[in-house]
C-alpha cells in the first residue's frame, strides 16, 4: 500500500540527493566564509578578550545613548473615513495584461498593504494567484516610471499632449498610420476611450498583442463556429476533463476561476462523493498535470496527430469512420473509450496556438456534444483574444517606407516577441513612438516618449471578463509618481479633457444602469457596485453558429505522423513570472516553482532518461541552437524527446532585481505562417562544461520514508473512507506519554489542509510572505538554504520518474500541543500560548538554534542576516519605497532569530478584538489567515478546534484526516486531508 | 581545558593590562558621550526663509533693549521677564524669544509695533501697558528677535551627575590599586578594601539602575510645539478624554486630534487665560499654511510590541490614568509609567476582565464553571492568556 516517495531523481536512484556530499565540505568554506586556518584554531583567551572590551564598550555606549525624539504627527483635517492603525478593505480590480482577479485592497494609514480576493466575484469567488498577491509589491518598485519624458528628458504632460497629437496629426495628414498596440482590452470604459481616439484620428488603428498568444484559439473558434471568442469551459459540468497542454490550473487564460470550479467538482469534503475525472497530456510537468487522475507525457508537436487519431477513433465509434487518419505516438484507446462513455459531460482542451489542433479540438467537443453542455458559447471569456496576424501586419506597415506612428502600451514586443529584433529596428524608422508604461522595459528604451501611467493600485478602471459580469477598480493610494492613467492619456489626444473617473462613471451610466435594471439612482447603483467591486447583468451573448462540417476533414489529411528523432525544445509559461512582465518582483522571482522548486532564474528541464543518456545532471549548462546557455534540472514527467524551458526571464532593461537573471527564450520561438508556436525542434546542443548550483529548494526538505504523502483512490475511498490513511487509526491508539495533556479553555487554534484540494499553485506563500514581512534573501541564501518562507508547499513524486504521481503538501509550523520545540529552548523564547499557539518571542530569542534542530517538521527560521536596510539584500526591504509594503502590526525580525509561521496571531487577534468590541462571540469561518484566504481552491481551513460546530472540528473527524508524523506524538494542530484520485483500473497501463 | 587559563600570575597580569586598556576606553567614552546626548536633544533646526538684512549694530541695540539694559522708565517691565531666552526647565506660558523670532519672521516693523503698543488681545493688552518706545527702539528689537531663529534655538546643558560620580569612583578604585601595588602610602590595607568595597557597590548601583532604564524614558515630559495645557482642557473645562482621542475606542493608536478637531472649539476660543493669543493661534497657522503640527510623542514602545488602545479603554474598561498618571493635572505631559513589561505584566495578573459582560468570553466554559463552583472569585486577565508573550509580540 505504501508507495515509495522522493523528491528527485538523484534520491531516488542514490538514496541521497547527489550533491550533499559536496556540500558538506564546501559549507565551512562557502557558506561562514572562514580561511583554512580559521577553521583549525581554536579561539584563545586574547580573542575572548577583545571580543568581551568590544562587547562592554559597545554595551555602554548603547546604553548610554538616549533615544531620539519621535514625533506624532496628526492630520490638519481628518478624512472621516480614515481611523489612523485601523486598515480599511476596498474592492477593486487587478489587471496585468490578461491575468484578471476580483480583489479587495487592505489599506493602512493611506497605504495599500495587501490583497485578498474579493469573495462577491462569482468569477474567481475570493481567490487570487500569487501574481495577484505579489502585485503589491510592484506598486512600491522605485524601478517604475516616475515621469513622462521625451527622449529620456523629463517633459510636461502639457507639452507631450501637444507635441504627441501634432505628430499623430502629421502622420494622418501624410496618408500614414498611427497604430496602438494594446494587450487583450477588456475594461468596457478603455475601450471606449480607444474608440474616442479613433473617432478623433481615423488613422489610428488598435492591435492587440499578447505575448504569449492563443490567436489560433480564436481562429478556430472562428472557422468551425463562426464565432471568434473563447467560450466559458464549465469544469464545474464535466465528468471527463482531457487536456492538451493546456495548464488551465496555473496558467491558461483564467487559471483562478477555472481552478475555484474544476475544484469544486472534485472536493471530497461536506458530503460530496463524486469527483470528476482528469487525463492531461503535456510536454513538462504542469501543476495542471500534477493533479491528473491519469497523465501522459508528448511531444509538442505531436499534439496535433494525436488530436487528430483521436477524433478518428471518435468518429469511428460514433458510426462516422473518416480515413486518412495518422497513428497515435502515444496509447489513446482508453482515452476514446472514456470519452465516448463521458458524451456531452467531457471537456477537451488544448492550449496549442497550432490552428490544426485547435479545430480538431472544436472538432472532437461537437462530436461527443459537449458544445452547449461543458462549452458555453453564451458567456464568452474576455481576457485574452488575438490574432498574431495583426502583429505581423505591423511590422509589415512599419517597413512600408510611409509615415508611421505606433503607441505602445503595456506591451513588451522587442523582449517578448519572435521576431523582438526585427521589431526593434523597424520601430526606428517610424516617425513617432510613444510608450504608455508603468515601468521601464526592454522596448520603452526604444521609444520616442514615455508616458508614465499608473500602478493598478493608483487607478480608475472597468473590466469585464465575462460576458454580463462587471468590475470596478478604484485607487487606493494617491499617485505615488507624476503618473497619468493611460487611458487618460488617450483622451487627451482625443480632445476629450474628462477625467477617466468621469469618464468611466459616464460609460456605465450610458451603457451599463440601463441594462441592469436597478431601480434605484445612478448614484446608489454606483455606489454599490463601487462597494462590491463587481456587478453582475443577466447578459448573454448572441450565438450565430455557423458551424462548418468539413473543416476537422479538411486538417486532418495535412497531418502526417513523421518520425522525427531530434530533440525538441519547448517554452511553457511559469506560475510565478508568467510572460516576464511583473519580473521585477522578488517576491515571485524567489517563489520556488510548484513542481520544480527552483528560483531567480530559467533551466532546461529535461527528463531523467534523456540526462541519464547524455551524463547530464541537476546543474550542467548546455548550449541551445547556438542561442541561449540554460542549466539543466532533471524533471520527472518530462517528456523523454522534448527541452522544456520557461518564458520570463532574461531581462535587460527592467530594474535591479530581472535584469540579468535566466535566458530570454521568446526570440527562439518558431512562427508557423502568422501562428507563434511554442516548441521548435533542436538543430544544435551541448553541455558547455560548465555545471552550476542551483537556487532549487526541493532538496532542502526530505521524507525521510515516513508517510507524510498518504493517498487512495476514488473507488477505494468510497468502499472504505479512511483507506490510504490506516497509520493514523493505528498511532491513534498507541499515543502515549509522560508529558501532561494539553488543556485548552474556550480556543484551540486549528487548521486543515485538503491535499486533494490543493493545487500547488504557491497563492499562500506569497500571501503570507506579504502579511508577515518576510524578507527576500536573494539567490545565494537560497542555494546555501536559507529562504524565509513561513510556508512552504513540499513536492512528492511516486512511481515511475518517466510519468511520476504528484504531491503537493503545504507545511506551515504545525503549532504542536506537544511542541518539541519548546522543550529545548535554553531562554523559553518559544513557548505555548493558552489558545494552542506555538509561539514566538523574537526579543528574547539568542538564536541557539535548538528549536530548528528540534522541529521535525523543518518549519523554523533563522535569521542569518539583517534582511531590512541591508545593502546586501537590495530587495524591497532596503528602501524606503519598498518598506512601504510592511504590515505595520507584524514585527520586522533582526538578525540572530528564530522565526516561523505564527498562524497569523495579528489576525486572530484583530479578529477577537472585533469580536469583543461588537459583544458577541466570535464567528467560525469569520478568521482567515494569509495563506487560506489566498487560495484559490479553499484547500486550507483555519478555526477553533474548541468549537465542535466549526469548519476544522468536523474536518479534524474526517476519515481521511491525518497529521505529520503523528507516530512523534507532537500533536499539530494542523491536519492533513488525503490525496484520492479518480484512477480507473483499466487505464493503469 | 587544554586552551583555558594559563597560570594564574601570568593572568592576573594579563587582565589588569586588558582591564586598563578598558578603562581608558570607557572613561574615554564615558566622556564623549555627554556629546551625543546633546546631539541627541531635540534642537530646533534654524528656521525660516532668508531672513531681512539687518544692522549688526541694531541688533546688539535690539538685544541691550530686550533684556532691559537701555533704561525705558521705572515702570516698565523688560522683554527678558517674560519672554526667557534659554531653554527652561521649566514651562513658562509666555512665548520664548526665539518662538517670536520664528512668529516674527516675514512681518514687518509695524506689526511688532502694533502687538508692543496695541495689542489685540486682552492679556497682553495688559501686559504691555505704557510701554514708550520709539520707532527706532522698535526697529532694533525687530532686528535682534528675528535674527534669532538663524543661530538655532538655544540649548541647555545637562548636568551629569551621576556620570561624574561614576568616573571619580572609577579613579578613586584605580588609585586606590596603584597604592596597593607602587606607591603603599597607606598603612592599614583595610582602608583600601573598604574604598574598594563601597566604591564598588555604587558603581555596581550605578551600572544597574542605568542599564535597567535603558530604552526607557519615564518623567520623559519635553516641550510641545504648542503649549497646550491639559489641566486647563481636561481639568477647567472638563472635556471628556475621548473628545479628543476618539481612536483609542475603536483603534489601536489613541491618536493625536487633527488640527479641525482644535478647531471645533477654537474658531471661537481665539485668546486662553495664560498664553494669550501666541499659542491658539499657531493652530489656525497651522492650517493656514496647510503645515501639520509636529508633536513630540512621549509614550514611545518599542517596535516589537504591540499594543492596542480599544483592547484596554473599550473592552478592558481601564481608564486612561491607570496608563498615563493625572494627565488632567499636567501642563506639560509627562510619562508616568516606565512602561516596561514588568510594569504591564504586573497589571495583565491583577485586572479582572469583562468575563460575565462581554458575550466573547462565553465560550470559556472551563472558567465559566470554576467562576460558577466558586473555585476562583474573579477571572484575571492572565486566566484568558494575557500573559501570553503573543498577546502582545507578533
Amino acid at each position: 500500500m505504501e508507495n515509495k516517495y522522493w523528491r528527485s531523481v538523484d534520491e531516488l536512484q542514490n538514496g541521497k540527493p547527489i550533491d550533499s556530499e559536496l556540500e558538506e565540505i564546501n559549507h565551512k568554506e562557502d557558506v561562514l566564509h572562514l580561511s583554512e586556518k580559521q577553521i583549525n584554531t581554536p579561539a584563545s583567551r586574547r580573542d575572548f578578550l577583545k571580543f568581551m572590551g568590544f562587547s562592554v564598550t559597545a554595551a555602554s555606549l548603547a546604553a548610554a545613548c538616549e533615544r531620539p525624539v519621535t514625533k506624532a504627527i496628526p492630520y490638519l483635517i481628518k478624512p472621516e473615513e480614515i481611523i489612523p492603525g485601523k486598515s480599511s478593505y476596498y474592492a477593486s480590480t487587478y489587471m496585468e495584461g490578461s491575468d484578471y482577479c476580483s480583489i479587495l485592497v487592505k489599506v493602512r494609514d493611506g497605504r495599500p498593504i495587501k490583497i485578498e480576493g474579493n469573495e462577491l466575484s462569482t468569477f474567481t469567488k475570493g481567490g487570487t494567484s500569487a501574481r495577484v498577491q505579489a502585485s503589491v509589491l510592484s506598486l512600491y518598485d522605485s524601478a517604475r516610471l516616475q515621469t513622462p519624458t521625451h527622449l529620456g528628458k523629463q517633459i510636461s504632460w502639457e507639452q507631450l499632449d501637444k507635441e504627441i497629437i501634432a505628430k499623430i496629426q502629421e502622420i494622418q495628414t501624410a496618408g500614414g498610420a498611427t497604430t496602438l498596440v494594446t494587450p487583450t482590452i477588456y475594461s468596457p470604459s478603455t475601450r471606449a476611450a480607444i474608440d474616442a481616439l479613433i473617432k478623433s484620428f481615423p488613422s489610428v488603428k488598435h492591435i492587440v498583442y499578447e505575448p504569449i498568444s492563443i490567436s489560433a484559439l480564436v481562429q478556430a473558434n472562428k472557422q468551425s463556429f463562426g464565432i471568434s471568442a473563447i467560450p466559458d469551459y464549465r469544469f464545474q459540468d464535466a465528468d471527463l476533463i482531457v487536456g492538451f497542454n493546456a495548464d488551465f490550473l496555473g496558467t491558461w487564460i483564467a487559471p483562478i476561476n477555472y481552478a475555484t470550479r474544476y475544484m469544486d467538482k472534485r472536493r471530497l469534503t461536506e458530503g460530496q462523493k463524486t469527483m470528476s475525472r482528469h487525463i492531461q497530456f503535456e510536454t513538462t510537468m504542469t501543476i495542471t498535470g500534477s493533479k491528473a487522475d491519469k497523465r501522459q507525457p508528448i511531444r509538442a508537436s505531436d499534439e496535433k496527430i494525436i488530436l487528430a487519431a483521436l477524433y478518428g477513433k471518435l468518429s469511428e465509434k460514433l458510426g462516422k469512420a473518416i480515413s486518412g487518419v495518422p497513428e497515435s505516438p502515444v496509447k489513446i484507446d482508453f482515452l476514446a473509450e472514456e470519452l465516448f462513455a463521458a458524451q456531452g459531460k467531457s471537456l477537451v482542451l488544448s492550449g496549442s496556438n497550432e490552428l490544426e489542433c485547435q479545430i480538431l479540438v472544436n472538432a472532437i467537443n461537437l462530436l461527443l456534444g459537449n458544445i452547449g453542455e461543458t462549452i458555453d458559447f453564451a458567456h464568452s471569456v474576455n481576457l485574452k483574444k488575438n490574432d498574431d496576424a495583426e502583429f505581423a501586419q505591423l511590422m509589415e506597415q512599419l517597413n512600408s517606407g510611409k509615415p508611421q506612428g505606433v503607441i505602445i502600451f503595456h506591451a513588451n514586443p522587442v523582449y517578448d516577441s519572435p521576431v523582438g529584433a526585427k521589431f526593434l529596428e523597424s520601430i526606428q524608422k517610424a516617425a513617432l513612438t510613444v510608450g504608455i508604461y508603468d515601468r521601464l522595459n526592454e522596448t520603452s528604451a526604444a521609444l520616442q516618449y514615455l508616458c508614465a501611467t499608473n500602478h493598478y493600485l493608483e487607478s480608475w478602471n472597468d473590466a469585464e471578463p465575462t460576458t454580463g459580469l462587471y468590475s470596478l477598480a478604484q485607487p487606493t493610494i494617491q499617485p505615488i509618481f507624476d503618473t497619468r492613467h493611460f487611458q487618460e492619456s488617450l483622451l487627451r489626444w482625443a480632445g476629450n479633457t474628462q477625467a477617466y473617473y468621469d469618464f468611466i462613471r459616464a460609460t456605465w451610466l450610458t451603457k451599463l444602469y440601463p441594462k441592469s435594471d436597478s431601480e434605484a439612482s445612478f448614484e446608489t447603483f454606483w455606489n454599490k457596485a463601487l462597494q462590491d467591486g463587481v456587478l453582475e447583468i443577466a447578459e448573454k451573448d448572441e450565438l450565430k453558429f455557423a458551424y462548418n462540417p468539413k473543416i476537422a476533414e479538411e486538417v486532418i489529411p495535412k497531418i502526417k505522423a513523421e518520425k522525427n528523432d531530434s530533440l525538441e525544445i519547448h517554452f511553457f509559461e511559469s506560475i510565478a513570472i508568467g510572460s516576464g512582465s511583473q519580473s521585477n518582483n522578488p517576491w515571485l522571482q524567489e517563489l520556488p516553482d510548484p513542481i520544480s522548486k527552483m528560483t531567480w532564474e530559467n533551466y532546461a528541464a529535461v527528463s531523467p532518461k534523456l540526462a541519464k543518456e547524455k551524463g547530464w545532471q541537476n546543474g550542467t549548462v548546455i548550449s541551445i541552437n547556438r542561442k541561449i546557455n540554460v542549466p539543466v534540472v532533471i524533471q520527472p514527467g518530462q517528456n523523454y524527446d522534448s527541452i522544456s524551458v520557461s518564458y520570463g526571464y532574461g531581462h535587460s532593461n527592467m530594474g535591479k532585481v530581472a535584469d540579468g537573471i535566466g535566458v530570454n527564450v521568446f526570440p527562439l520561438q518558431s512562427v508557423d505562417g502568422t501562428s507563434v508556436l511554442n516548441f521548435v525542434t533542436i538543430t544544435n546542443y551541448a553541455p558547455t562544461g560548465e555545471v552550476v548550483k542551483l537556487a532549487q529548494t526541493q532538496e532542502h526538505n526530505s521524507m525521510e520514508g515516513r508517510p507524510i504523502a498518504r493517498e487512495s483512490s476514488l473507488e477505494e475511498y468510497l468502499k472504505n473512507p479512511s483507506s490510504g490513511n490506516e497509520l493514523h487509526e493505528e498511532f491513534e491508539k498507541k499515543h502515549l506519554t509522560l508529558y501532561d495533556d494539553p488543556q485548552f479553555d474556550g480556543y484551540q487554534w486549528g487548521m486543515s489542509v485538503d491535499l486533494n484540494s490543493c493545487i500547488g499553485c504557491g497563492a499562500c506563500i506569497i500571501g503570507c510572505q506579504s502579511e508577515n514581512n518576510i524578507p527576500v534573501v536573494g539567490k545565494k541564501q537560497v542555494t546555501n538554504r536559507r529562504i524565509m518562507h513561513w510556508l512552504r508547499i513540499d513536492r512528492y513524486y511516486s512511481e515511475n520518474p518517466d510519468n511520476p504521481k504528484v504531491f503537493h503538501q503545504p507545511v506551515m509550523c504545525q503549532h504542536c500541543s506537544q511542541a518539541p520545540c519548546e522543550n529545548v529552548c535554553p531562554v523559553s523564547a518559544t513557548n505555548h500560548s493558552n489558545e494552542g499557539l506555538n509561539q514566538m518571542a523574537y526579543n528574547r530569542c539568542i538564536g541557539t538554534k535548538y528549536c530548528i534542530n528540534n522541529c521535525p517538521y523543518k518549519v523554523r527560521r533563522f535569521n542569518w542576516f539583517r534582511y531590512v536596510t541591508n545593502k546586501a539584500f537590495s530587495y524591497n526591504m532596503n528602501e524606503d519605497l519598498g518598506r512601504m509594503v510592511l504590515n505595520p502590526d507584524v514585527t520586522v525580525r533582526e538578525r540572530g532569530v528564530v522565526e516561523k509561521c505564527s498562524f497569523c496571531v495579528q489576525r486572530i487577534q484583530d479578529k477577537k478584538l472585533n469580536a469583543k468590541l461588537e459583544n458577541r462571540p466570535l464567528r467560525d469561518g469569520e478568521l482567515q489567515t494569509a495563506c487560506m484566504q489566498a487560495c484559490p481552491t479553499k484547500a486550507i481551513r483555519f478555526g477553533n478546534l474548541k468549537d465542535p460546530k466549526s469548519e476544522v472540528s468536523i474536518l479534524k473527524k474526517d476519515a481521511r484526516n491525518y497529521h505529520l508524523l503523528e507516530d512523534l506524538h507532537t500533536l499539530p494542530s494542523v491536519g492533513y486531508l488525503t490525496i484520492i484520485r479518480n484512477d480507473k483500473e483499466e487505464s493503469k497501463s | 581545558m587544554h586552551h583555558g587559563f594559563e597560570l594564574p600570575g601570568s593572568f592576573v597580569k594579563v587582565k589588569l593590562r586588558t582591564g586598563l586598556k578598558l578603562l581608558g576606553i570607557s572613561i574615554i567614552l564615558a566622556l564623549l558621550l555627554p556629546m551625543s546626548n546633546i546631539l541627541a536633544n531635540d534642537s530646533i533646526p534654524p528656521g525660516g526663509k532668508t531672513p531681512a538684512p539687518h544692522n549688526h549694530d541694531d541688533i546688539k541695540k535690539g538685544e541691550r533693549l530686550f533684556f532691559g539694559l537701555i533704561n525705558l522708565g521705572k515702570d516698565t517691565k523688560t522683554c527678558v521677564s517674560c519672554h526667557n531666552t534659554s531653554k527652561l526647565d521649566t514651562l513658562s506660558w509666555n512665548p520664548s524669544a526665539f518662538e517670536i523670532g520664528v512668529a516674527s519672521q516675514g512681518k514687518s516693523e509695524a506689526d511688532l509695533k502694533n502687538v508692543l503698543l496695541n495689542p489685540v488681545g486682552i492679556r497682553l493688552s495688559n501686559v504691555h501697558k505704557g510701554y514708550v518706545l520709539t520707532d527706532e527702539q522698535i526697529g532694533q528689537i525687530h532686528s535682534y528677535i528675528i535674527s534669532l531663529p538663524e543661530k538655532g534655538a538655544p540649548q541647555h546643558k545637562k548636568l551629569m551627575v551621576n556620570r561624574l560620580i561614576f568616573i571619580g569612583l572609577i579613579l578613586l578604585v584605580l588609585l586606590v590599586i596603584a597604592d596597593v601595588i607602587y606607591t603603599r602610602y597607606l598603612r592599614f590595607k583595610a582602608i583600601n578594601l573598604l574604598v574598594v568595597l563601597i566604591a564598588g557597590f555604587f558603581l555596581t548601583k550605578i551600572t544597574v539602575t542605568e542599564a535597567m532604564a535603558v530604552g526607557r524614558s519615564q518623567n520623559y515630559e519635553p516641550d510641545q510645539p504648542i503649549k497646550f495645557s491639559h489641566a486647563v482642557h481636561a481639568k477647567q473645562n472638563k472635556i471628556d478624554c475621548l473628545y479628543c482621542h476618539s481612536s483609542a475606542e475603536y483603534s489601536k493608536a489613541a491618536g493625536i486630534p487633527p488640527a479641525n478637531v482644535c478647531l471645533n472649539c477654537h474658531t471661537l476660543v481665539r485668546e486662553g487665560a495664560r498664553s494669550g493669543r501666541f499659542e491658539i493661534n499657531k493652530i489656525h497657522a497651522a492650517v493656514d499654511m496647510q503645515k501639520p503640527i509636529e508633536w513630540i510623542k512621549i509614550h514611545n514602545l518599542p517596535d516589537h510590541v504591540y499594543f492596542n488602545h480599544a483592547q484596554h479603554v473599550s473592552v478592558g474598561k481601564v481608564t486612561c490614568q491607570e496608563c498615563h498618571g493625572p494627565v488632567e493635572n499636567m501642563d506639560r505631559v509627562k510619562q508616568v509609567s516606565d512602561l516596561s513589561m514588568g510594569w504591564c505584566i504586573d497589571c495583565h495578573r491583577t485586572k479582572e476582565v469583562q468575563f460575565m459582560d462581554n458575550a466573547f468570553y462565553d465560550k470559556y466554559e472551563k472558567l465559566h464553571k470554576d467562576l460558577k463552583d466558586g473555585k476562583i472569585d474573579k477571572v484575571t486577565a492572565e486566566k484568558v492568556g494575557a500573559t501570553d508573550c503573543m498577546k502582545c509580540h507578533y
